[in-house]
């Protein structure tokens, strides 16, 4: 199959996966939730005052004028205003994205070259000490909950310590504020990072052209560097391209410890304060963002392997 | 290899070694921490215990709780004096303050406030009421000034509302006289006007920004909002230059004068500069933060209640020879559980009075208020005319005999009979632990219960569809007067009013509307006891406990008083720099 058929018909696919998870969220928002007239009326709600706000917010359309307004949100990215705060929940995610991508891009950049180059060493020393000791200590970082390495740092070297700020987040002097969620988060991630990259690296050291390699007397820093680090980048750019949605939509739990104004914050908010339109958007930017990467990391693993194209 | 893992270690660390901000206290500035995230200034949405405390910094209304008197009294604010009050309570004449401005702000022409009149004030009401605008707050006037719903329900079916047309219950007179017609006698309506729903507002700046208004508040208060995002993790209040003159009180509360809060009698306000307030949703970094000195304040979490008090509830010496203080303010709130009455089967009284029987408070109140709450008797809090602490409520005072015995004359020995009964309540996990603790103590005489957790809207959407049959809830006064509790159990309030239980007495719901249309009077306090003790012999409801705030504050913030009422109270605050100054570096 010609490569532009391919893409182009993984890029129709994208269509039908939106309508559907529209579909899903539409469902999860406007049938399943509670009654947001209730919701927003608090403690003194009245029969009448609920009507009118179901009026003022829409909600007694026909459902099918209600499902398209979702689907025309996820293509127009226009999700209109937050119940709650009344701004516009663009503006918001506008305002949310940055302070998330301080935290998330670092962290994310950090412990991808520092898994990468961990993998590197426990495949080099496969079976040998080093690669054991090394794997039983990302098994035991992932034993941990991310809560207990938040309080933790927060509480020792924060506080005790005094080496990082408690909690805040200020723009554009963000670095005093990101650096224990950074911290935290590259501990989070190391330990399956390692061993995933390090699975897909004894793949490729195994194979016949590493032997060849070998016998032909390349040094094993070319052979690890040039060939095994090369070949095995297609499944590790996979995987960490797949990641990239996450990162946007930053982490709940940490935004949320450290005070940091990010989308993590805005979703927790939304969820106490039962924020339907945001929590639609965060929802459709999230559904949104996976599809179209899933897409690119298909579309770039048919550029880069012929073998995977789709007969 | 080598080489690459030592550079990103030495990058990192180079990076942390500048990971602290530098401390100075240049300015008199209040550091706050709190729970929940703010909204938005708008004062007709003002619905939450947060979002009021921080509009009152900025906004403003007729009255205000006197600062340092209890009972709580209410004061002259943006009018002149107390207003004048017709023979038959029904018309309220007040004459504003004359050279307020609102703070400035490009709403205005040139950039300038202008002055406050009593247009403005009708116009805020009129907003309250305002169909299109969904206020939570409209509960409050609701049927409550001549003409005023009638305005509304005409503008719920029209395009566009016009504010210029009359009203006949808010009206101005002129300049600076306003004046309310009531359609009948609503004693507690100069509380009304003390909250923040009934805040003013210009009509230029709502205007001017449109639907953005609630993240540009300009208000005639001592603070002024420096800028606004909604979602923000910290806003910054900074003292408004055009605040009219205004002074510290003189006179106090025997117990306040005696903790030193007369100290600034006389001084002008606002005494402090700034105000920052930062949004720390989790308990960890806000009592961090407070051991840090970064907040002044905090209300104690509880999992460190024993960490910083010894067994007579003080404070450890750890923390009073840091100079933290401690602060013990009863809270005008019930927390307590409800029976369904749409449940045929919680008609039937003895059942409702065994079940109360069969609820043990004092532990309840041990496990999960650290034993520091006050247990209730009835409806009706302390602090409040109508409660009596000699009024001993027969049916709360746990013995699992006598509940036994009440069962079996409900109908229902052992719990033989009995179908399983459900128990709904919010879904932190104090809330299930209190619902589990319930469903141990009715399995005692044989009740079984299935406890549900819910996230709040959740749980109000099932008591409003009658899908319960018992529920844990509280209620948080709006005003300090009973009627306020009582109107929890009057019959026309029933679900989705505020009325969760169904409960309809047609003996409470006389008394209950007789009362209502009282001035504060001995008369009323009698019948609100008798409403008490209805309501303790019939258990519609079984009342846990009124909590307490325990909080604490650095030796150098100074005037802080902690109450339901906060609204305004930033201008009364003052910080010790030299304290201050002293004690930060040593935490």
């Amino acid at each position: 199959m010609n490569i532009w058929s391919y893409v182009f018909r993984r890029i129709l696919y994208i269509f039908p996966i939106l309508l559907g998870v529209c579909l899903i969220i539409f469902i999860m928002f406007n049938v399943v939730a509670p009654d947001p007239a209730r919701v927003m009326l608090g403690k003194h709600a009245s029969v009448e005052q609920m009507e009118q706000i179901r009026r003022e917010l829409g909600l007694n359309r026909s459902p099918v004028v209600q499902y398209i307004d979702v689907v025309k949100s996820a293509f127009t990215f226009d999700f209109g205003r937050s119940w709650s705060t009344k701004q516009k929940i663009s503006e918001m995610i506008s305002q949310g994205i940055i302070p998330s991508l301080t935290i998330s891009l670092p962290s994310f950049i950090l412990s991808s070259i520092i898994a990468i180059c961990i993998s590197l060493v426990v495949s080099f020393f496969r079976g040998k000490l080093i690669d054991k000791t090394i794997v039983f200590a990302c098994v035991a970082l992932m034993s941990i909950s991310s809560l207990a390495y938040i309080l933790f740092g927060q509480y020792f070297l924060a506080f005790k310590l005094g080496i990082f700020e408690i909690s805040g987040y200020e723009f554009p002097n963000f670095l005093p504020y990101v650096a224990l969620p950074v911290l935290i988060w590259i501990f989070l991630n190391v330990g399956p990072d390692v061993r995933f990259f390090r699975t897909i690296m004894l793949d490729e050291i195994y194979q016949d052209y590493v032997r060849t390699a070998r016998a032909k007397g390349l040094s094993e820093f070319k052979i690890m560097f040039k060939h095994v680090l090369k070949n095995s980048m297609i499944s590790i750019l996979t995987y960490l391209v797949i990641q990239i949605p996450y990162l946007i939509l930053g982490s709940l739990l940490l935004e949320n410890f450290f005070s940091i104004p990010g989308l993590g914050s805005i979703i927790v908010d939304a969820i106490n304060a039962s924020d339907f339109p945001v929590l639609k958007a965060m929802t459709i930017l999230g559904a949104v963002g996976l599809i179209f990467f899933s897409v690119l990391t298909d579309v770039m693993y048919a550029l880069f392997d012929p073998r995977a194209r789709l007969k | 290899m080598k080489i690459l893992i030592q550079t990103l270690i030495m990058t990192y660390l180079l990076i942390i070694c500048s990971c602290t901000t530098e401390k100075t206290f240049s300015e008199k500035e209040i550091n706050i921490g709190i729970k929940a995230v703010i909204k938005g200034y708008d004062p007709i949405q003002a619905n939450d215990t947060y979002g009021s405390v921080e509009i009152s910094r900025i906004y403003e209304g007729l009255l205000e709780y006197h600062y340092l008197k209890r009972p709580f009294e209410l004061r002259a604010n943006l009018a002149e004096e107390m207003p004048k009050v017709s023979a038959d309570g029904l018309t309220y004449t007040f004459k504003l303050r004359k050279g307020v401005v609102f703070q400035d702000d490009k709403a205005f022409p040139n950039n300038k406030g202008r002055e406050l009149v009593a247009e403005d004030f009708v116009y805020s009401i009129k907003r309250l009421a305002d169909p299109k605008l969904m206020s939570k707050g409209w509960w409050l006037l609701d049927d409550k000034l001549v003409g005023l719903n009638e305005w509304r329900q005409k503008h719920s079916e029209l395009e566009t509302v016009d504010y210029d047309e009359v009203v006949k219950g808010i009206r101005a007179l002129d300049r600076y006289t306003l004046q309310f017609e009531l359609k009948r006698p609503f004693p507690q309506f100069l509380y009304a006007l003390a909250m923040p729903f009934c805040f003013v507002v210009a009509k230029e700046v709502v205007d001017f920004y449109g639907k953005d208004f609630q993240n540009h508040p300009i208000g005639t208060g001592a603070f002024k909002l420096s800028k606004f995002s909604a979602g923000a993790n910290k806003v910054v209040y900074y003292k408004n230059p055009t605040f009219r003159e205004m002074y510290y009180p003189k006179e106090a509360y025997s117990e306040f004068e005696r903790l030193g809060h007369l100290k600034d009698a006389g001084k002008r306000l606002p005494l402090v500069d700034k105000i920052s307030v930062s949004f720390m949703p989790t308990e960890q970094p806000r009592w961090l933060n407070f051991s840090k000195g970064n907040i002044d304040t905090l209300e104690i979490p509880k999992d460190n209640f024993n960490s910083v008090l010894n067994d007579q509830k003080e404070l450890k010496s750890e923390y009073t020879s840091k100079g933290v203080k401690l602060e013990v303010a009863p809270s005008l709130d019930l927390t307590y559980i409800g029976f369904n009455f749409d449940k045929e089967i919680f008609k039937n009284k003895k059942l409702r009075q065994a079940i109360a029987l069969a609820f043990d408070n004092k532990s309840h109140n041990k496990l999960f208020h650290n034993g520091v709450a006050q247990e209730a008797n009835g409806i009706i809090p302390p602090g409040v005319s109508g409660f009596d602490s000699n009024f001993i409520n027969k049916y709360l005072t746990f013995n699992i005999q006598k509940a036994k015995e009440l069962l079996a004359q409900a109908g229902f020995p052992g719990g033989k009979g009995l179908p399983e009964l459900t128990y709904d309540t919010s879904n932190s996990t104090t809330h299930r632990q209190q619902g589990e603790f319930f469903a141990k103590l009715l399995a005692q005489i044989g009740i079984k219960l299935r406890v549900f957790t819910n996230q709040f809207p959740v749980l109000q959407q099932k008591i409003n569809d009658r899908k319960v049959d018992l529920f844990g809830i509280a209620w948080s006064a709006d005003y300090p007067d009973a009627e306020n509790f009582l109107q929890l159990l009057y019959g026309p309030n029933k679900s989705p009013g505020t009325n969760d239980t169904g409960y309809n007495n047609p003996t409470y719901n006389e008394l209950y509307k007789k009362s209502a249309i009282m001035q504060n009077s001995p008369e009323r306090t009698q019948i609100y006891e008798k409403l008490n003790q209805i309501m303790a012999e019939d258990v519609p409801i079984i009342p846990n406990v009124h909590r307490q705030f325990y909080i604490i504050k650095h030796k150098w913030l100074k005037n802080y008083i902690h109450s339901d009422f906060e609204f305004g109270r930033a201008k009364y605050l003052n910080v010790d720099l030299k304290e201050k100054a002293e004690i930060v570096p040593t935490l």
